[in-house]
């Protein structure tokens, strides 16, 4: 936000809210400095490929977390979302109702529809009977993995059109990978939104102190249902990006994604508290992530020793968030 | 062995102000010492004092001939001085006994609680306290007047020299203080100091040996309770009262505006009816408990109720319905700005637009032109001292807290305003500020009821002033016609 944008330059307090954005350019000049293969066209875009999946579902978390709440079910919605598309593909037109082409486009719209209808029902649950969204969605977590394995037999659905593939695996010109266009698109679209929309200003309103909101005539449980609709939704669109990239819909997809999507929401600078994050918060946490992730790889760091780093790089970017905070009160 | 606690010249000094001013008094043991003042008045910086919370300035506390060498609770609590809060510190999810012997369970030989001993102890405490509460019982299933008397028992239970009560009797209804008194004057024959502070007056003679009166961080002295009268005492408070004069030139209209009719929230308030006209300003006075912050609320439909019904502005409203009352014109700057008026961490900006957002966003996208106008325009008519709308609300003083919570609602256009406790925790001229606002709004023909602790306050501010105690109307009153001390009474019950 440019909410200290004007106060007088103070170069301590630049380099503590710029914290994250002298992290990235540091380590990036570091990795191209050391590595060759870093710094490479088709690396960089590369990186952008391999965040869009979670990066789609954590713009969609970024609306929850500044609204107080969490969803942990993202990642079995991806997997639901893959196995609903390549099943409704599947079995509509080996019944000949369809050809197979526009099968998979109404399975792609009922992924969709089912997702926004879990986001619905969680927001339900949320607003109608004060359950925490935590509770919730761990339950949801479980339950659409379950679901998700038990309407796919426990087997990957693979019948999907060859130019199903387009989405996940394709790109603009040979060069620009679809879902990293997704990703930007979504970006763009949720930065809008935030800022410059009544929507947005209301989802910091309630995260911020939702009695204030509500007593300020804003709908607070609407709201709270909205952000729970739209990271679902988010999670279909994701969810049929990777079905797409392996052409398969398979239930044990996106495990451990709601992981990835919270850290770059939190490294991003958001509160898990409600009423604070951004849009090009996310958008850097995302990145911040991707690079590390491609400079451990580059360099050939064993794979469980990333988790290490990752897990520590969390607890680093909140223990910062959390000096930040104190040294304003 | 009788005991004695003794200030002598207690001064506090807070950043610009001075809080109590050279404060010589003593309370002897086997006493209920009532501590008076009205708010601002020093009386809770004095217990605070007492109670180790704050340290004087200059002066000295002894306890029994023992100078009291360091200011805090838990020195307090070993040289004997216990204190009840007003704010319980029970937890409710705990049973009696450990409530009371939180920290200190008697244990076994090889280090395991004695739970058997802990409740023996607890239940012989509440025995001789004659507290007829089971030591199993959880705190939170307890009435609020029973965990008064558990958090009573467990200051008892460090046998205290000094017990000090911080409006014990606030939250309690009518029956519940009798038991609470029956106990406090058991506590008498213990041989303990009792400081009792409280706001409710008429209860002082049924508890208090003595009384205590502070105005303004001075004492005005210290009186038996049996020699003097309830106005006395009021004398002793407030003194000589200077009432700043509301301007003549507002004018209430015949029109009116809002009606309300039999309004009933059960346990709340009940059957309450009044009218407000265009450009009047209505006071509605009641002590703290008496449900005028709840019917407030009601009204605006930020709460629900239960009968009656509002009819505003033609409509008849018969359910809350927050949302609607806002479209038709309705505000409300509530009590506790901090926690109900803004959202603290967001740009002051943001906090002047939020109730107006609907009008800001023709579809959907903020207007931002439209925004910096309805901003700048509220910066501008109510004074707020500003540099950077940007700014966190938080950086800003309370007064002009509490001027971005009324320009919040200003900005939404509103037809009547209802104003709770516009003025706390604001310094004076920020108050006559806030006030200016108010009769400028009745100039422009918006109807306005307010509601304060601060009596004189209504009696400056309002035309008319309804008085509630126990969440009815007792009555209605024209403030020209009246000091402040016979509000007050009326609001104790006195009519």
């Amino acid at each position: 936000m440019d909410a200290q944008a004007k106060t007088k330059i103070n170069a301590p307090a630049i380099l503590s809210k710029h914290m994250l954005e002298i992290i990235l350019i540091l380590l990036f000049i570091i990795m191209a400095i050391t590595s060759d293969a870093f710094i490479k066209p088709g690396n960089l875009l590369n990186i952008l490929r391999n965040v869009s999946m979670t990066g789609i579902i954590a713009f969609g978390m970024t609306f929850v977390i500044i609204a107080g709440e969490i969803d942990l079910s993202v990642g079995s919605t991806v997997a639901l979302s893959g196995v609903i598309t390549a099943l409704t593909a599947g079995k509509l037109s080996e019944a000949g109702i369809m050809p197979m082409e526009s099968a998979v486009v109404l399975g792609m719209i009922l992924a969709v529809i089912v997702s926004i209808g879990i986001g619905l029902f969680n927001g339900f649950l949320l607003t109608k009977f004060k359950m925490p969204s935590f509770i919730i969605t761990l339950g949801m977590l479980n339950l659409l993995y379950g679901v998700a394995a038990v309407i796919s037999s426990g087997f990957p659905v693979t019948t999907l059109p060859s130019w199903y593939s387009v989405f996940g695996a394709g790109s603009i010109g040979g060069i620009l990978p679809v879902p990293a266009v997704f990703l930007v698109a979504v970006f763009i679209i949720v930065l809008i939104i935030l800022k410059y929309s009544r929507f947005g200003r209301a989802v910091y309103a309630v995260g911020g102190n939702p009695e204030s909101a509500r007593l300020s005539g804003i709908n607070v449980n609407k709201v709270k249902t909205s952000v729970m609709m739209i990271v679902q939704a988010c999670c279909a669109i994701s969810g049929i990006l990777l079905s797409s990239q392996v052409m398969s819909g398979t239930f044990s997809f996106g495990r451990g994604w709601e992981m990835t999507a919270i850290s770059a929401v939190i490294i991003g600078g958001a509160s898990l508290a409600g009423g604070r994050g951004t849009a090009s918060g996310t958008f850097l946490g995302l990145l911040f992530l991707g690079i590390i992730n491609n400079a451990m790889t580059l360099n050939g760091v064993d794979e469980y020793v990333q988790y290490i780093v990752q897990g520590a790089l969390i607890i680093g970017a909140v223990l910062i968030n959390s000096f930040q905070n104190k040294k304003k009160d | 062995m009788s005991s004695v606690l003794e200030a002598h010249h207690i001064v506090k000094k807070f950043p610009g102000t001075l809080a109590l001013d050279d404060i010589n008094v003593s309370f002897e043991s086997g006493k209920v010492h009532a501590l008076v003042g009205k708010n601002g008045s020093g009386k809770s910086t004095l217990l605070k004092i007492f109670s180790g919370a704050h340290a004087p300035t200059e002066g000295e506390i002894v306890l029994d001939s023992e100078k009291i060498e360091k200011f805090d609770t838990t020195y307090a609590m070993s040289k004997g001085i216990a204190t009840v809060y007003q704010e319980l510190s029970l937890i409710p999810t705990l049973t009696v006994t450990e409530n009371i012997l939180i920290n200190r369970i008697p244990v076994k030989k090889g280090g395991l609680l004695d739970w058997h001993a802990a409740r023996e102890n607890v239940r012989e405490l509440l025995k001789q306290l004659e507290i007829e509460i089971s030591p199993d019982a959880i705190v939170g299933d307890l009435s609020m007047w029973q965990m008064q008397m558990i958090e009573i028992a467990k200051a008892m239970s460090f046998h205290p020299k000094v017990l000090l009560l911080d409006e014990p009797t606030s939250s309690l209804a009518k029956h519940e203080v009798e038991s609470l008194f029956k106990i406090i004057r058991s506590l008498k024959e213990k041989d303990v100091i009792i400081i009792y502070v409280s706001h409710k007056l008429d209860e002082l003679w049924q508890v208090a040996d003595t009384c205590t009166v502070l105005r303004d961080g001075r004492l005005i002295g210290k009186v038996m309770m049996q020699e003097t009268s309830h106005s006395d005492l009021i004398n002793m408070m407030f003194g000589q009262v200077s009432i700043p004069k509301r301007p003549d030139d507002l004018m209430v209209s015949d029109e009116v505006v809002l009606e309300v009719k039999n309004l009933t929230r059960r346990n709340k308030f009940e059957n309450i009816s009044f009218q407000l006209k265009k450009g009047e300003i209505l006071g509605i006075a009641g002590m703290l408990g008496s449900g005028r912050t709840e019917l407030l609320k009601s009204i605006f439909g930020a709460d629900p109720f239960h009968s009656g019904e509002i009819i505003f502005r033609g409509e008849h409203v018969k359910s809350a319905n927050l949302i609607r009352m806002k479209k038709l014109g309705m505000a409300l700057t509530p009590e506790d700005r901090k926690h109900e008026g803004l959202i603290l961490d967001a740009p002051i900006g943001d906090n002047l637009c939020y109730a107006s957002l609907e009008a800001l966003t023709p579809n959907g996208m903020i207007d931002k032109a439209k925004q910096k106008q309805y901003i700048d325009r509220q910066v501008e008519n109510l004074q707020i001292k500003v540099a950077d709308t940007s700014m966190p609300v938080s950086d800003l003083s309370g007064g002009n807290q509490q001027k971005v919570v009324v320009g919040n609602w200003l900005n939404t256009d509103p037809s009547v305003i209802i104003f709770d406790e516009p003025s706390r925790g604001i310094d004076i001229n920020a108050k006559q500020q806030i006030f200016k606002i108010i009769w400028e709004q009745s100039r422009k023909g918006v109807s306005c009821i307010m509601v304060s602790t601060e009596l004189e306050e209504l009696l400056e501010v309002c035309q008319r002033i309804l008085i509630m105690q126990a969440g009815k109307f007792v009555g209605e009153v024209i403030p020209d016609e009246l000091t402040n001390e016979q509000l007050y009474t009326y609001c104790m019950g006195g009519m």
